[in-house]
């Protein structure tokens, strides 16, 4: 086996230059950690080594990529409902085997391995639509491991997935390097846990990238250690805005929610966190009401199901965990006029608008596609136009993956900015909790079909 | 019995049906695609649509046949319009009792199709469900964008599409990312067998249909 090698390479997407004269040598053997802001050409870098890059869309203009030859490749994508052609995890494992011409009576073994190893067993016969975005994440991550590959190519593979399941794969992605010395190249923008890889890092940056001297790296990562959160318990005095009233949710046979009473206080911003499948998504979903629940929710005291889709979404958005689904037009303008031209927040004209652009780096881009935007600007794009649209409440769903530090900050800001002319009751669902103190008001755990506020100064 | 005889069998049946006009032959066919569909605990409401819903192509055949016709014959107007619920209770048969990667997998170790198109069809059908929800979040998207889209917005059409086509990118992607590589040799999980049993079964199946054809007016 050999190095990866990026020979003077420059890559370009619709005549926008992505990559600029890139030469590089991933050294095999190692764990490599790519960082830089949303839309740097990351996960472009390692759709190149897979070779999915220039085949599904882009060009190379000059220079080459060499990946070892006879090499097995792994790669884990940044939107994990969009990498299975099969219905369970088994039936996907079983496939992937098959075109690795796995042997017959080799296959079952490799299947559990590989299941243990995302530590996803209960959920192999499971359908892939009806598993969270987490445990999507980790079944992906499986199913590559499955292959056996010599290079593992992950896209910010943590996005999506609570901190318990991250120490464990993180622990295994160690274990894996050293005893079958597998090359990994991975993407991130939240770099707590990282340290224990010893990680050569490497930054991305206006098409140029570099390799971080072991004290940068050092530093980098130690800023990247878990931040305190520190949020207050509600008060009974306090107007609420949503109310469960013996809120119970299922997922088929299985409780996810048992029997509840709460409250969603006005105008502040309240965190939701728990583990993956917990059922933090579905739990949006009925307040947003999209699916079936038992119990009663109140907006303003009204029950929502007596109120007509039309009125109650004017008074409720969501931002729903994949942008794509937020998009009704096609260009990033005509997204913006739309925005603009049902805009509900007075803060937003189109001053406002191109300040705001300005601020998320997407200034310029009105022609591109929405599409083709990266999954940060994506993610920076969507929650603008929610904010636009301005309703009483606004639902996120893990809106800040894909979010470099930076971008983060930004979009806070701007979440704060477009509250000055209208104040509005946020809650978050995330599992990316740096960078979010001060920010949140109140923090509600998710476990065990209860929900709970917590509250005081903790360890994020 | 294997899928891939199956589907032979459902195919090669259906295109006899078609070239003989016996009211009887087709009346016996529905009455065992409706016994086996009940064995197999057919839901009502799903009985419900299998009558509803070829019940307007097949009356409009019926009308036309019998009222517009030259002859005028009640009979051919009825030989057609139980031949297409032939057709339906053939296909509804066929669909509930096969499994569909068991049938891509028949097509593929029994038929020697292509694997491309044996995994890319199930690819697609596994799709059917997101397409639901899809269209239920498009709906979802406009009116909190402040859109209200009705089932005949062109939005919510064109939306409809541009998801599909990146569907169909991403798929070829995860597809090729799990190893996937058209024309190359794969291995398999599960041997589906053609048996004994299958060809029996088959044969029987065939025969018996033959005599009721010849012997039944």
């Amino acid at each position: 086996m050999t190095n990866i090698n990026f020979k003077n390479l420059s890559f370009n997407f619709d005549d926008q230059s992505i990559l600029k004269n890139i030469n590089t040598e991933f050294k095999e053997g190692k764990i490599h950690l790519l960082t830089g802001i949303s839309g740097s050409g990351k996960s472009t870098i390692l759709k190149l080594i897979a070779g999915l890059l220039p085949k599904y869309g882009g060009k190379i203009v000059t220079g080459t990529v060499d990946i070892p030859t006879g090499a097995q490749v792994g790669i884990v994508f940044q939107d994990p409902l969009m990498q299975f052609a099969l219905d369970t995890p088994r039936h996907e494992l079983e496939f992937t085997l098959e075109n690795c011409q796995v042997p017959t009576q080799q296959i079952p073994a490799r299947i559990n391995r590989a299941l243990n190893f995302g530590n996803v067993q209960p959920l192999a016969n499971r359908l892939i639509s009806t598993l969270s975005g987490g445990q999507q994440q980790r079944v992906a991550l499986a199913v590559t491991m499955a292959m056996q590959p010599d290079i593992l190519l992950l896209d910010e593979p943590f996005a999506n997935v609570d901190e318990e399941n991250r120490q464990f794969i993180l622990k295994q992605l160690r274990q894996i390097n050293n005893d079958y010395h597998t090359t990994i190249i991975m993407t991130d923008h939240d770099l707590h846990g990282y340290q224990q890889l010893q990680p050569l890092v490497w930054h991305l940056t206006n098409g140029c990238l570099s390799q971080l001297s072991v004290k940068d790296s050092a530093h980098l990562l130690q800023k990247g250690i878990n931040q305190k959160l520190t949020t207050s318990l509600p008060t009974s005095d306090l107007p609420a805005i949503i109310n469960f009233d013996h809120l119970s949710i299922k997922r088929g046979n299985q409780n996810l929610l048992l029997p509840t009473d709460l409250a969603f206080i006005k105008n502040k911003t309240t965190l939701v966190t728990g583990p993956n499948g917990i059922g933090k998504s579905t739990l949006f979903k009925a307040i947003a009401r999209l699916l079936k629940y038992k119990g009663t929710i109140t907006y303003e005291r009204a029950n929502i199901q007596k109120l007509s889709p039309g009125k109650y979404y004017r008074h409720l958005g969501l931002v729903f965990q994949h942008a794509n689904d937020q998009f009704l037009n096609v260009t990033v303008g005509e997204e913006l006029a739309l925005a603009l031209k049902t805009s509900q927040n007075p803060y937003f004209n189109h001053q406002q608008v191109q300040s705001a652009l300005k601020l998320l780096g997407l200034t310029g881009r009105e022609e591109q596609i929405v599409y083709s935007l990266s999954g940060g600007q994506k993610k920076k794009l969507q929650i603008l136009l929610m904010l636009m649209r301005g309703q009483d409440i606004l639902l996120l769903d893990e809106p800040f993956t894909g979010l470099d530090p930076g971008s983060l900050k930004n979009v806070l800001q701007l979440i704060k900015d477009a509250q000055t002319k209208k104040p509005q009751t946020l809650l978050i669902i995330s599992h990316q909790l740096n960078g979010l103190d001060g920010f949140i008001d109140f923090h509600l755990k998710m476990n065990q079909q209860h929900l709970k506020y917590v509250g005081g100064s903790y360890e994020s | 019995m294997n899928p891939s005889l199956k589907l032979f069998l459902v195919i090669f049946l259906s295109l006899e049906l078609t070239f003989i006009t016996k009211l009887w032959v087709n009346l016996i066919v529905i009455i065992i695609c409706l016994i086996i569909l009940m064995h197999y605990r057919f839901h009502w409401r799903q009985f419900c649509w299998l009558v509803f819903v070829p019940l307007f192509p097949a009356l409009a055949i019926f009308i036309t046949i019998v009222l517009f016709s030259p002859g005028h014959s009640l009979f051919d107007g009825t030989v057609l319009f139980s031949r297409l619920y032939v057709y339906v209770c053939l296909g509804t048969v066929f669909t509930f009792t096969t499994n569909t990667l068991t049938l891509a997998r028949s097509l593929e170790q029994n038929c020697h199709l292509p694997s491309k198109y044996a995994y890319g069809v199930l690819a697609a059908l596994n799709l059917i469900p997101k397409m639901k929800q899809a269209v239920t979040t498009i709906y979802t998207a406009g009116h909190m964008r402040g859109v209200n889209l009705h089932w005949w917005s062109p939005t919510l059409y064109f939306k409809a599409i541009l998801v599909a086509i990146q569907w169909s990118d991403q798929l070829a992607q995860a597809m090729e990312s799990h190893g996937f590589v058209e024309g190359q040799a794969r291995t398999i999980t599960v041997k589906i067998p053609i048996t004994t049993r299958d060809w029996v079964y088959f044969s029987s199946i065939l025969i018996l249909i033959q005599i009721i054809v010849i012997a039944l007016p």
